[in-house]
């Protein structure tokens, strides 16, 4: 394969998974405050302020924030590089860069999604669409994926793209848990930090309520929310899950490649994380989330190196 | 008579922002023909990077790099020694212009001459400009084209910073100044709007004589006079191409033989220093030395045939 | 409209006895070939009909089989898709297609000729002009020897049918010729839209293009190569033809690289693979001339490959098409067909040359001065439709426009009488109904060392404005599958 198409289906595979990260937050996040049971959680500056913090790296620092340009800015401000709009071009770019080496069905899918993204109606979208929108988008991501699992050989081309796709939703996880911490931290005066009604929107941000219900038969908190998003390799969408997944791929890419120092780092991660408690995390928070994502970097910085330079 | 030249050139190329991918092709290595000889030949730059020779389009030997690291300023160096023949012309044999424009004019002359008799974008003389020097008809083809030779020498100034590598003819001529390049590129536009094939020629001159344009690589010309060959004019000089001259390569124009071509995936100013150093360092007497005296235009008009 | 709509959808349809029409004699009467196939149409109403075609477009636009027009920006559009096709008799078809191969050895031959010992201009078929003025001859092909002596591996040839209800060719393309991908697109398209009408016409498959385009590439490796790497390379994804770029890529099952992907190391060319660099031996560059080595052509290329040529100058890569074969598919090049022919073939020419006027000829080009209104005046070097003027559709002014600028420089241009191209059946969005359109056809002529094969079929094209003589992609045409009969 050659290294700037392996490069494109590592990228369209990250841009996929973080558009359906940022879609699945954005209806998340925005409805569940309508009923949450503390006040500020309900006020709409507390809610538009935890979608600037988690979409944009670099927030200006406004007072007031605005519902209809926070909301248009995250969906389809295409001069936003955060947005759904431009992540998904970038996703459906690549993928055009790839073109000849994905499935027809897959591409379709993605360009089929492409056009219902660049011709929705910015004015509807800001008035009723929301819902709407970001339910068809993240809804069409995982059709997506699914054709990538379905129509397409279980070979190199098929490994790297989900080495995008877990690398991606680790770091997005971490970034949504990282933001929701600190909205329950923000709230902690109202409501006991360890009980906070944003465990529970942190989980179905992530898809994971019901899965964890199921596990633990017991409300969240935030010990187990955390242990079951970070470290339970039974929760598909949990970091130490991704790790595991993005380790499989990697040595299927290894068997052609005497040794990739990348292989080295994502199971030096993963061993590091296998055999970490919930405890030592919770203990310093800022700092795991801090090395985490700095490891995850480590780890995409000798991909690009190892695979798509050459 | 010979000569034994010792021939140093070196470029510095400096970049404002690292470069992370370049190539660069020269094309500086002087040919080997019936009036010179390449003994050795030496090219390395500042990062001793693999150099790989190869010819360009029309058979010249180039050579290119491409370094593996980040760079921003880079240097390369090539040595030459070579032997030079006196060159002779036997002007006496060429035809008055008159009679030569028949063969000039048939079918089989301009077929076998056709690349360089167009003209290219660099050798266009502007429409109302196509007169601008005239052959006479009572003259040899030869002693019209030592007129253009000397025409142009006297049209043009030599001066250095006026025009670039893309100046085209029609502001060439309105600001009369130029350097080697563009006394060649008018040389050649008037001669092929004369039906005589002329091509551009890269090379080296002997720095020895206060002749223009030996500090870096110079350019003449070289016409195709029936009955006596490939004969080479240098109107910068207003001389004949002789044993000074040591030829490199030839094409249409300058765009065929530009001695540096550099591919650059950067943004940001860069600036190029050249240093030409061409001695002839010895005089050699010995007859039986590595070649034989042969005059020039017999076997470069074999070959051109 | 509300009537309208319950229609047949063939009911306003007027053919106009100027013009051949491929469908009806007159305006009661079907062509044979068209009988069954006219019934199955004519039981649409309307209102069904225009869902079917709505479901078509939706479908390419899906698929992503668009392309992209050069405007103020970018815009990605469908390639419009008529689903009437065109029929071909197995008859027909052999007259076609031993035309287009005919033409497209002499091409071949000539091309040879003239970057060799160019013996026809010696001997006076074709003036010296006409490659010495030529922007698109390449000095630095002269005695190059190509493999398999192929430099026009791809050709494709543009026909029409004349209101004499001959064909003519009207051009050679032998540079990047593009369209095949729509007609494989065309025919899926128009299987899954209407797959009844199949069963009434046996019709020649078109999907073995690629597989033979394959071949073709194989069988001209540089020597000493046992298996050949081949690719395809493109502009990139912003090109207009990228669809077909990737698709003749993936049909192959061959990378598609852009410029950046390659490099060349002593003088052999390599792609950049994740498992290090892989030899490259044969490449089907869908990159023009000027642009795919920055050292020896265009130096603000940034599509190609610095050191490409010295590769394949040396032999170590064979790139499909050869470089300089613009030369002849110069339209000044294309009058002296019949004469190219008949020198190196020593055979008649089977399909019929448009007569030609070449500026460049002070008798000729006083003609076309005079008579420009009856004329199509054409620059040779364009492709794409792109500066074409129909003398009957000019302002006076326009006229004299054309006229200056012919006489600015009578080398680029050449005219031809206006031909009246065939119409055909077509739907017209706007007006919900069939209307007589004209049509040309596109054949694809793959030519290898010791083989050669015709596309069967090739690309319908249709003009959709109405009277409209020009059928570019580019000029807003569409398309339409063709079906050739099997025996």
């Amino acid at each position: 394969m050659l290294a700037r198409v392996a490069n494109n289906l590592f990228w369209m595979g990250r841009y996929l998974e973080r558009t359906e990260h940022i879609a699945r937050y954005l209806n998340v996040n925005y409805f569940s405050s309508f009923d949450a049971p503390n006040e500020t959680s309900q006020s709409r500056q507390f809610v538009l302020n935890s979608i600037v913090r988690m979409v944009d790296d670099d927030p200006e620092k406004e007072t007031v924030l605005f519902e209809k340009k926070v909301l248009f800015d995250a969906a389809l401000n295409d001069e936003k590089i955060f947005s759904i709009k431009s992540y998904f071009r970038m996703a459906r770019d690549n993928a055009s860069s790839a073109r000849d080496m994905i499935s027809t069905e897959l591409f379709e899918s993605i360009n089929k999604l492409h056009h219902y993204i660049n011709n929705y109606s910015i004015e509807y979208f800001t008035e009723r669409g929301l819902d709407e929108f970001t339910m068809y988008v993240s809804k069409a991501v995982a059709q997506i994926k699914s054709n990538i699992v379905t129509t397409m050989m279980h070979d190199d081309t098929y490994a790297i793209i989900h080495l995008g796709i877990n690398l991606e939703r680790a770091t997005d996880v971490i970034r949504i848990i990282d933001t929701k911490y600190k909205d329950a931290l923000s709230v902690q005066n109202e409501t006991d930090f360890a009980t906070s009604y944003e465990w529970t929107i942190l989980l179905r941000c992530i898809q994971s309520f019901d899965m964890m219900k199921r596990h633990y038969k017991k409300a969240p908190t935030s010990k187990n929310t955390l242990d079951f998003l970070i470290l339970n390799p039974e929760c598909p969408k949990s970091v130490m899950s991704c790790l595991n997944n993005a380790k499989c791929h990697i040595d299927y890419l290894n068997k052609n490649h005497h040794s990739l120092a990348s292989a080295f780092l994502i199971g030096k991660l993963r061993a590091k994380y296998h055999y970490k408690r919930i405890n030592e995390i919770e203990i310093g928070f800022d700092k795991f989330i801090q090395e985490i994502i700095s490891e995850l970097d480590e780890i995409c910085i000798s991909i690009e190196d190892e695979l798509f330079k050459h | 008579m010979q000569y034994h030249y010792k021939i140093k050139y070196a470029t510095h190329n400096t970049y404002e922002n690292p470069v992370n991918n370049a190539l660069w092709q020269f094309l500086i290595e002087p040919k080997n023909n019936d009036s010179q000889f390449l003994e050795t030949s030496n090219f390395r730059d500042s990062y001793n990077t693999l150099v790989s020779k190869s010819v360009n389009g029309y058979g010249f030997k180039t050579f290119r790099v491409t370094p593996k690291n980040q760079i921003t300023d880079i240097i390369f160096e090539a040595e030459f020694s070579l032997i030079k023949n006196q060159v002779e012309v036997q002007s006496q044999d060429s035809n008055l212009y008159s009679k030569d424009i028949i063969e000039i004019n048939s079918d089989p002359f301009k077929i076998e001459y056709h690349s360089f008799l167009k003209d290219t974008i660099l050798t266009t003389l502007p429409s109302d400009k196509k007169n601008i020097f005239l052959f006479d008809d009572q003259k040899t083809t030869f002693e019209n084209l030592k007129a253009l030779n000397k025409w142009v020498f006297i049209f043009l100034y030599y001066t250095i910073g006026v025009t670039n590598n893309r100046t085209e003819l029609k502001d060439l001529i309105t600001n009369n100044k130029g350097v080697a390049k563009d006394f060649a590129h008018l040389f050649c536009a008037i001669a092929r709007q004369h039906n005589i094939p002329t091509r551009y020629v890269s090379g080296f001159l002997n720095q020895d004589n206060t002749y223009f344009g030996a500090s870096e690589i110079h350019s003449w010309v070289e016409c195709f006079v029936p009955n006596v060959g490939w004969v080479g004019f240098d109107p910068t000089n207003n001389m004949m191409a002789d044993f000074n001259h040591i030829k490199i390569a030839h094409g249409k124009d300058y765009n065929d033989c530009a001695s540096l071509k550099g591919i650059i995936f950067s943004v940001g100013k860069n600036t190029t220093k050249y240093s030409v150093d061409v001695v002839c360092q010895e005089f050699i007497q010995d007859k039986s030395a590595s070649l034989n005296h042969i005059s020039a235009y017999n076997i470069i008009n074999k070959k051109a045939l | 409209m509300e009537s309208k709509k319950t229609l047949p959808i063939f009911s306003s349809y007027k053919t106009n006895p100027i013009f051949y029409d491929e469908i009806f004699k007159n305006d009661k009467e079907i062509r044979n070939t068209y009988d069954e196939l006219f019934k199955l149409f004519n039981e649409y109403k309307v209102d069904d009909f225009k869902l079917l075609n709505e479901k078509a477009k939706l479908s390419f636009l899906n698929q992503g089989i668009t392309f992209q027009v050069y405007d103020k920006t970018t815009v990605e559009k469908v390639f419009p898709f008529d689903l009437f096709p065109k029929i071909i008799t197995a008859d027909e078809w052999d007259h076609i297609e031993s035309g287009a191969l005919q033409r497209s050895k002499a091409l071949n031959l000539f091309l040879y000729d003239v970057y060799h010992k160019k013996q026809i201009i010696k001997d006076g078929i074709v003036p010296i002009e006409l490659i010495s003025s030529s922007e698109n001859y390449l000095d630095q092909m002269n005695g190059l020897e190509p493999p398999g002596g192929i430099y026009n591996h791809i050709s494709g040839t543009d026909i029409i049918k004349h209101s004499d209800g001959e064909y003519y060719v009207l051009e050679d393309n032998i540079r990047c010729p593009s369209g095949v991908s729509y007609v494989v697109s065309n025919r899926v398209a128009l299987k899954r839209a209407m797959f009844g009408v199949f069963n009434n016409y046996p019709t020649c498959p078109v999907a073995n293009y690629s597989e033979n385009l394959l071949e073709i590439m194989q069988s001209v490796k540089p020597a000493g190569v046992d298996i050949p790497t081949c690719v395809v390379i493109t502009p990139g994804i912003y090109n207009s033809a990228y669809y077909e770029h990737s698709f003749l890529a993936k049909s192959m099952g061959i990378e598609l690289v852009e410029g950046r992907d390659l490099f060349i190391e002593k003088d052999f060319v390599y792609m950049k693979t994740i498992y290090g660099p892989v030899k490259i031996d044969v490449i089907y560059r869908r990159i023009d001339d000027a642009f795919i080595d920055p050292l020896e052509f265009n130096p603000d290329s940034v599509l190609g490959v610095p050191g490409l040529f010295a590769a394949y100058k040396k032999g170590n890569v064979t790139l499909v098409n050869a470089p300089g074969t613009g030369v002849a598919d110069d339209k000044a090049i294309y009058t002296y067909m019949p004469q190219i022919i008949k020198y190196y073939l020593n055979e008649e020419p089977i399909l019929n040359n448009v007569h030609t006027y070449h500026c460049s000829r002070p008798k000729e080009l006083a003609y076309v001065l005079d008579n420009i209104d009856k004329l199509v005046i054409k620059p040779v070097d364009e492709s794409g439709g792109y500066g074409i003027s129909i003398g009957n559709k000019l302002t006076k002014e326009e006229i004299e426009k054309v006229k200056a600028v012919i006489k600015e420089t009578p080398r680029k241009y050449i005219a031809q009488p206006i031909m009246a191209l065939s119409t055909h059946a077509t739907f017209i969005d706007e007006k919900q109904c069939f209307e007589p359109r004209h049509v040309d056809l596109r054949t694809f002529t793959l030519l290898g060392k010791d083989k050669e094969f015709v596309l069967k079929g090739g690309l319908t094209r249709v003009a959709l404005k109405e009277g409209n003589l020009i059928v570019n992609s580019s000029q807003g045409g569409g398309s339409k599958d063709t079906w050739v009969l099997k025996r």
